[in-house]
């Protein structure tokens, strides 16, 4: 038994935060100078009262609207912005988009390698015929970790949600698959309090960084320089392990759709591997960093503007906080 | 490479607005030196020098000077 991606859809907040706005509050940078470096003029975010959870039913509520919800029996929701500790939003999910009972759902986090990982379970699932319509949604609220005086964290990342359908089929478009993990890194990329290791701290002293950002324990740190020296080593790895997987070579590849981290790490990224620009995603414009949205943001404006079609092996790959990462082609 | 031809090659890999830097200018005084001048730095000595450097490295150095010891002063040619 093969599968495949039926169908994506998305749904970003509808309160936006454009660089100008930033420019304007924090008065040291130029938002021209940013959108050229970072690629990102502006970001979705969510709502004091808007969640993760809600963001997520609405992207599975738009690719449900031409689907027959009773087909779906499983659902995985991956969040690392959950509405509760418990129970899992895609229990709740399951009873607001009234989906069948006799389906099993359940959150996974992960960031931005979780679409890649999401898929490796949908194909899994469907593979041991446990499933055979899942939707795999990813949603992410970072905002609401990120200190409100950390310019850096507040230009890079966005809210968002996607919703994917994974179908069974005739004969498998959802190739083979590498994934890694290095949790050595966990301290670069982190939100330290609100667990229960470090507990939520109300009087958390503030750190300052060479920036000038400000952020405490209860926010998302994220030391941009050594997250990109590991994508410089994890990525063109899992790349070329994944082309070698799939017995494959770069030129076998019609596209290219990593996760969108920012225009500066994926631009070198592509650079370093030879990836010609032409055949290579990169827009994050006017979404930002959605983490584990960006990829399939991408995948689905890529076949709304024709740069893939059905056909096309496609390459995707996601990396990030853990670390973790994770590379598949997928046959449009 | 020449080392001031790594300070001129460098920064302008970094985009410094202002030029004339030499191998003593001292890194914090840089208009523009964040979190992305040391992303730029990293990938400069990667491409260049296949080179690998850690960002705790690249926050203790001073100046030009202390980064190309810290590569190797026997990976630049004389000037």
């Amino acid at each position: 038994m093969g599968s495949k991606i039926k169908a994506i859809d998305i749904y970003l907040p509808e309160m936006v935060l454009t660089n100008e706005q930033l420019a304007k509050e924090f008065g040291r940078w130029e938002p021209d100078k940013i959108e050229s470096k970072l690629g990102i003029r502006q970001r979705h975010l969510a709502a004091k009262d808007e969640t993760a959870g809600d963001l997520a039913f609405n992207a599975a509520s738009k690719v449900l609207s031409d689907y027959d919800r009773s087909k779906i029996d499983m659902l995985i929701l991956c969040t690392q912005s959950p509405d509760y500790f418990l129970p899992t939003t895609a229990c709740v999910l399951q009873d607001r988009l009234k989906l069948r009972t006799d389906i099993c759902a359940y959150d996974f986090n992960l960031g931005c390698s979780g679409f890649v990982y999401g898929l490796a379970m949908a194909k899994s699932f469907i593979k041991t015929s446990i499933a055979s319509n899942v939707l795999l949604i990813t949603s992410e609220t970072y905002s609401k970790h990120i200190h409100p005086e950390d310019l850096a964290e507040k230009t890079i990342f966005g809210d968002g949600a996607a919703a994917t359908i994974i179908e069974s089929s005739g004969r498998e478009q959802i190739l083979e698959f590498v994934l890694g993990t290095d949790g050595s890194g966990r301290n670069n990329l982190i939100v330290p309090n609100g667990g229960f290791r470090n507990p939520y701290d109300p009087s958390a002293i503030e750190h300052k960084t060479e920036s000038g950002d400000i952020y405490t324990d209860n926010n998302l740190f994220m030391d941009g320089p050594e997250i990109f020296n590991f994508t410089i080593d994890s990525v063109p790895a899992a790349v070329e392990q994944c082309l070698k997987k799939n017995c494959m070579s770069l030129n076998d590849i019609d596209y290219f759709i990593f996760h969108q981290a920012n225009k500066y790490i994926i631009g070198y990224l592509r650079k370093k591997m030879g990836i010609p620009p032409e055949k290579f995603y990169a827009d994050m414009l006017l979404t930002g960093n959605t983490v584990s949205s960006t990829i399939p943001i991408a995948y689905s404006e890529a076949l709304n503007n024709g740069s893939i079609v059905p056909g096309n092996k496609v390459l995707l790959c996601g990396f990030g906080v853990g670390y973790s990462w994770g590379a598949v082609v997928v046959e449009v | 490479m020449k080392k001031n031809e790594f300070v001129e090659q460098l920064s302008e890999y970094c985009e410094f607005e202002n030029k004339g830097f030499n191998l003593d200018t001292q890194f914090k005084s840089i208009e523009g030196y964040d979190s992305l001048a040391l992303m730029s730095i990293i990938a400069f000595v990667d491409e260049k020098f296949s080179m690998k450097l850690t960002a705790l490295q690249l926050r203790e150095l001073k100046d030009f000077k202390s980064l190309i010891s810290l590569i190797g002063s026997d990976k630049f040619e004389n000037d």
